[in-house]
């Protein structure tokens, strides 16, 4: 039971998200976002919040996206909490939208 | 009651605390948080007092909070507005073997409940009382509650509340509750603490829980919430630790010649003269002028104010019982009633 951040938030991260969660869940990576599966209350405020669609509920994850459940979990213990939204990339419109970003990904 | 076997309690997950049902509140509302770290901490509580699932119990009453019973994979009622005391007590007196836990809101349990709350504290009834305080009436959408600030402007108090507010656990500790404590919902270490400690405790327990209510009332606790001021802004009670707080733990509250608290700096009073938190003190008055104190003037306690050991209601009602049995055995039913004073209607 928690919510997962996929492919949608990587270069784009608008961190919308950072802003609505009540238990500061969030943790940054150099160019996307996760959950912390342990700390997520599935409040379900940051759903909306998210102008890429990027975040579902984990039983509700696209099936070509499942690998984000275990990234989520994986880098919500390596990255830093992040609880204020920061400056958004520049060229994050360009990756707006965007399949097969996954390949992308900086750890 | 009786039971001497050992139970066999299986290794539960916080998944099989979940049921099946969706929760339905608004969006951030910190009603999640709290589900979320009471189904955390449930695994480790049925372990440590082997009761199995099926032996707990969740009663709520009328409001947001009380529809927590149906998303915890527990036995459960959502019962009538201001009553799950009662419910609680007449089941626990029955089955003293349960898990009982009242969940319930500063509107429920303070308004229309507030008779039955106090007088569930004062029997010391084993039952765990969860008490959502958003300080709003969330869900008839946005009326003042029994614990809004004086001046607080709601629909119903358009021009700001003319009513002082109640403290929940003011009355708690003068309703003689056993264990008292406070926790908030954004800090998810203390509320699982917090929850546990109630949870292992034999007797009533009440956790005043601050629950932001993001629609109706949103930031009424953010001064204790926000992790960058919590710190500075909250008293974190510990058993025979001192009463020290602030970032740099550099602020202590003592009490003045008067008896009244006050705020000090660490570095302007020795370390004998700093108050140490006994959570086992009888005696409510210092305990009391804690539950009195109010940001700005003052950090706002947080922890386990009182845990006292006391026998239980249910205990008592028991013990009466099979003592009045022993004194005097069984009598076939027909005697009793041909016993007593018995007299004949004219016709």
């Amino acid at each position: 039971m928690a919510y997962v951040v996929t492919e949608g938030c990587i270069n784009c991260k608008q961190m919308d998200c950072v802003e609505v969660c009540p238990v500061d869940c969030f943790r940054e990576g150099p160019n996307m976002l996760v959950i912390d599966p342990n700390e997520c209350v599935d409040c379900t405020l940051c759903v909306p919040a998210c102008p890429e669609k990027a975040i579902f509920r984990d039983g509700d994850v696209p099936v070509e996206q499942h690998q984000f459940v275990a990234l989520n979990e994986e880098m919500a213990e390596v990255w830093e909490l992040i609880d204020e939204k920061g400056d958004v990339p520049a060229d994050a419109s360009d990756w707006s939208g965007r399949v097969g970003k996954f390949e992308f990904l900086q750890r | 009651m009786n039971q001497t076997e050992p139970l066999n309690i299986p290794t539960y997950q916080k998944e099989d605390f979940a049921s099946d049902q969706t929760p339905r509140w608004c969006p951030g509302c910190g009603d999640y948080s709290i589900l979320a770290q009471l189904q955390r901490v449930m695994p480790a509580i049925a372990e440590q007092t082997q009761t199995p699932r099926e032996n707990m119990v969740f009663i709520s009453g009328i409001g947001c909070s009380s529809r927590f019973p149906y998303y915890m994979n527990t036995y459960g009622f959502h019962s009538i507005h201001g009553r799950a005391p009662t419910l609680a007590l007449g089941l626990q007196v029955s089955r003293p073997e349960l898990m009982t836990w009242v969940v319930t809101g500063d509107g429920d349990a303070l308004s229309i409940g507030g008779n039955h709350l106090m007088h569930c504290l004062r029997r010391n009834l084993n039952v765990k009382i969860l008490l959502f305080n958003n300080r709003i009436y969330g869900l008839t959408k946005g009326q003042y509650s029994p614990t809004s600030e004086l001046g607080k402007r709601t629909k119903s108090s358009p021009l700001g509340s003319v009513a002082r507010p109640l403290n929940p656990l003011s009355i708690a500790l003068a309703s003689q509750a056993t264990f008292v404590a406070r926790a908030v919902d954004r800090d998810p270490k203390l509320l699982q603490d917090v929850i546990t400690q109630a949870a292992l405790h034999k007797g009533s327990a009440i956790v005043e829980i601050y629950q932001n209510c993001n629609i109706f009332n949103d930031g009424a606790f953010a001064h204790v919430s926000e992790r960058k001021s919590r710190d500075d802004n909250t008293l974190k009670l510990q058993h025979g630790e001192p009463l020290v707080f602030g970032r740099q733990r550099d602020k202590a509250v003592v009490l003045n010649e008067q008896l009244q608290p006050r705020v000090v700096a660490t570095s302007e009073i020795s370390e004998s003269d700093l108050l140490i938190h006994d959570t086992s003190r009888d005696n409510s008055g210092l305990t009391y002028a804690l539950s009195q104190l109010q940001y700005p003037e003052f950090p706002v306690p947080v922890g386990i104010f009182r845990a006292l050991k006391a026998p239980t209601y249910e205990e008592r009602v028991h013990q009466q019982v099979n003592e009045a049995k022993r004194q005097k055995p069984a009598t076939a039913l027909q005697q009793l009633l041909d016993s007593g004073e018995t007299w004949r209607v004219a016709e």
